[in-house]
Order: structure tokens, then sequence, then C-alpha cells
């Protein structure tokens, strides 16, 4: 079961774009009132590719999460 | 997430929410079980380099129709009115993100002709997401001319341990590649302590800790849980080691074992062909007075000789004999095998060793630190060859760390001299 950390260190959200793949110059720290950067990953069941923006027009929660 | 996911379900079904998942984990197929076991129907998305630069997990966001975070640490009991049930308008700049699977071509050419650790490391990074088993080596490459460019870029670092990882558990393997990871990671986190994400992966595998931490217990419950409601568990193709499991005796203790070794005079005929390809890793790679580091062996088949385990005898058996002053978790491990009488799976053993109190940090002397052990085991040697119970030697040398090696080194000159002395050791 994914355990809550003790705290989430909270940073600067700077993202960059370069060559169409988003570049995160500062740790992951998405800010309210802000559009969240597109990116595009593979899924664990197919590896097709999906991004954020596939998801525009709906109300979305991106969860984080590992199974450790 | 559990709980979340069972919140959320009706709001899911009748189309007011969509939910996407992140995994930040090694291994997409952990986490393909897991979502079978909670029955997780939403898509998750698999992010094994860390390329988004997450500093923890979980984390939750709640982003509207219009692409704008509208809360990073959204609460159940409030999630519906707070963002469900509002109307939110397109109130943010606009900015300049359009994702996609990213061009090969265009970014290999980008890197060659700038020649920068950035343009190295995301042309690495296309390869470790999308390049599959086949681009490992390629990615490895990019990463290695990101790391000379900048030796202190702990995304770089950490990216390439989970190639070096990734091509360990490959058909590709390459010796020393799981100390390679480890070792990457470890100076991934020397750049930045506070990477909980990078802490952890090293922690999957090095000594157990002292506070408890199930990293992976729930597989075996969640296999169970699957096969009752009559599905069939995802498979796990890298299977578990045991750092990777809490067990109930958290502090190191040493072994207290009452067994002999089981082959003290040394008279078992040595697998000078190589038929079985011993990796061993330490994590971490440095030892520090009176801490222990983890040992992991692992046993591969030679596919090139067709080699495979004869499981009709006797289990692989390793001896462990540490140096004056260091300590072992086990002097004799077994391993588990399967029924089948002749299989080539990858067998993976595990046990800690802990260093003196008194270990000097400079020592240099690797003949007054070095663990001695061997493994005996049956092998055979092609489909229609002979099986042969056979043994190898195996050294760590625990000062440093380093040298792994065998004592079989001029094995070449040691096997025509065997075979003249018809040491064959048929069954």
């Amino acid at each position: 079961m994914p355990r809550r950390p003790n705290s989430l260190i909270p940073g600067i959200a700077t993202l960059l774009l370069t060559f169409g793949q988003p570049a995160f110059a500062e740790p992951y720290a998405p800010r309210v009132g802000q559009r969240h950067a597109d990116f595009t990953l593979p899924a664990i069941s197919d590896g097709r590719p999906v991004s954020l923006s596939d998801y525009r027009g709906k109300k979305l929660l991106l969860v984080h999460f590992a199974s450790w | 997430m559990p709980v979340w996911h069972e919140a959320s379900k009706q709001w899911v079904k009748v189309g007011r929410l969509a939910i996407v998942g992140v995994t930040h984990e090694q291994h997409a197929e952990r986490c393909r079980l897991f979502a079978q076991w909670h029955e997780l129907d939403w898509p998750i998305l698999h992010d094994p380099i860390n390329q988004i630069e997450a500093l923890a997990v979980p984390i939750l966001v709640a982003i509207d129709e219009h692409g704008i975070v509208r809360s990073t640490r959204p609460r159940i009991e409030s999630f519906e009115r707070d963002f469900l049930d509002r109307t939110f308008s397109n109130d943010a700049p606009p900015i300049d993100d359009a994702a996609g699977v990213p061009d090969v071509e265009q970014l290999t050419a980008n890197a060659q002709s700038a020649d920068t650790a950035e343009a190295w490391r995301e042309l690495g990074d296309v390869f470790v997401l999308w390049g599959g088993e086949q681009r490992i080596d390629a990615a490895i490459d990019a990463y290695r001319k990101s790391v000379e460019h900048a030796p202190q870029d702990g995304n770089a670092l950490f990216r390439l341990g989970v190639c070096f990882r990734q091509r360990y558990e490959s058909a590709h393997r390459q010796p020393g590649d799981f100390q390679a990871a480890v070792d990457h990671w470890q100076r991934a986190l020397e750049t930045d302590p506070n990477q909980y994400i990078w802490r952890r992966r090293i922690q999957q595998y090095g000594p157990r800790l002292s506070k408890p931490y199930p990293f992976y217990d729930w597989i075996r419950q969640a296999k169970s849980d699957i096969l009752a409601r009559g599905e069939t568990p995802v498979v796990l193709p890298v299977s578990l080691t045991g750092a990777e499991i809490a067990r109930p005796q958290r502090d190191f203790s040493a072994s207290t074992d009452k067994e002999k070794s089981p082959d003290a005079d040394g008279k078992t005929h040595r697998d000078l062909k190589n038929l079985i390809e011993i990796d061993v890793s330490i994590v971490p790679r440095r030892a520090q007075p009176g801490q222990p580091v983890r040992a992991h062996i692992a046993f591969h088949p030679n596919a090139a000789q067709d080699a495979h385990w004869n499981n009709e005898s006797d289990p692989l058996l390793v001896w462990i004999e540490p140096p004056a002053g260091w300590q072992v978790s086990h002097r004799l491990l077994r391993a588990v095998q399967p029924a089948e009488p002749e299989s080539t799976e990858t067998r993976r053993l595990d046990f800690e060793i802990r260093a003196p109190d008194d270990l000097a940090a400079d020592a240099n002397d690797e003949d007054a630190a070095q663990l001695k052990a061997y493994a005996l085991y049956y092998v055979c040697e092609g489909r229609e060859g002979a099986c042969l119970y056979l043994r190898q030697d195996i050294q760590i040398g625990l000062d440093r760390l380093r040298s792994v090696f065998r004592e079989c080194s001029n094995f070449k000159a040691g096997f025509r001299k065997e075979r003249k002395k018809g040491n064959t050791n048929l069954r």
C-alpha cells in the first residue's frame, strides 16, 4: 500500500518546453491557478502513449503514486 | 489511493470525473498487479525514470476542464463541493506545452550537435521510455554522455541507474549491471538526499530497515485475493528479492546456523565452463562500521551453453565464510527449486553482512576482509548433455566492496587440465 510521506517539499514549478517533452527545471510542484504542463507517458497496460492534454474538457484527478 | 478510488467510483461512472495515475516504480508489472488487486480501472502511466521529477509520492492534483490546477491537496469529504460542483473559468495564462512522443531523430541530431548534458539526458529519456528493451544500450550511452558533461546531475545519474537495472533484467544483461544500478542511484542520492523516490528505489534492495517498511508485502495477499475472485493475477517477470519484503525481525541478527560447510575440503569439481553465471551485488556498496550491507547473488544458467538446472536432487546451496570480525545473517542458503525436473530460471539469494564496529574507514587491505563463499548446484549442459554436481567459488572484497570475482579466473587452462584428468563428474 502506498504510504503518505511525512511532508511534501514545496518547490517552484518552472516548466520548460524542449522538443515536445516537458523538462522540469525544478522539482514537480503544480501550483493552484496555473495550467498544468502537458506530458506524455506510456500506459502500464499496453505501453500506448497517453497525454495529460487528452483529458482537456474533463475534470481530472491526477494521482502520482507507487505501490510500495 | 484505493480510498480515493472507492470514493470516486460513482463520480467516474457518471462522467463527472476522470482519473489518471502516474506510477513512479521500476517495474510496471508490479503496479499492474496492484491495480488489478484494487480494481483500479483508470489509466495508469509509467514514469520509471521520474521524468516528472516528483520529490515524493503520493501527490494528488485536481485539474479543471481547462487544464488549470485547482487543488494540490484535495480532500475527499469536500471534493464534490470544492471541485466537482464548481464552474471554473479559463483564467490562467496559456503555456506552450504541447507534449507527445518525442521525435527520436530530431533529439539525436540535437544531442550530437549541441553536445550538452541536457540534450543527451533528453535523448536518454526517449530511449528508455519509448524505445523498449532493444534501446536500453542507447539510453545508457546517452545518459553516460550527459553525466560526463554534468557529473552532479542527480536526474541523469538516477535514470542511468534505472537503465542498468532494466538491462540487468533483460536478455542483454551484462556483468555488474545490478551493482551499476545501485551505484548510480547512490550517487544521485548524494546530490540530493531529500529525493524520496530515489531513496526508496535504493532501499528496496539494501539492508532491511530498522523502521518497518513493507515495500511489497502486499503481493502475496494480492495474488490470493485475485485468485479468490476467479481471476489470474498479473505475472511478475521479476521476482522479489529478500530486501523487498518486510520480515518480523528488522534488526540485523548474526547467523547461529549449526550446519557445517557442505564441501569443507573443497573436493567438489569447479564449474570451469561457467554453466551457471553468478552475479553478486552489494547494497550499499561501501560498508560502514557496525552497519549491514545486503548481498544479492543471482545465478543465471548460461544460455549460450543451453545450461539448465537439474531439479531432481538437492537444491542450490550457498555456504558463506565471513572474515574475522564480520558477521553474516546466514551461513548456509538454500534456493527454492520448481517441481519440474529441469528449468532455466534465474535464482536469487540474499543475505546481510555487518561490518566490525572498528572497521577502519580507509581500510585498503583486501586480504583482511574477503568474504568467501561458494555455491553447489546440479546443472546440465545441453538438453542431451551431461548433468553435473559442481561448485563455484565466490569472493567479495568487503573493504572496498568492488571486486567480485571467481577463483577460476584462468578457467580455460584449468578446464583443459580437468578434462585430461577425466574429472567430469557425470551423473
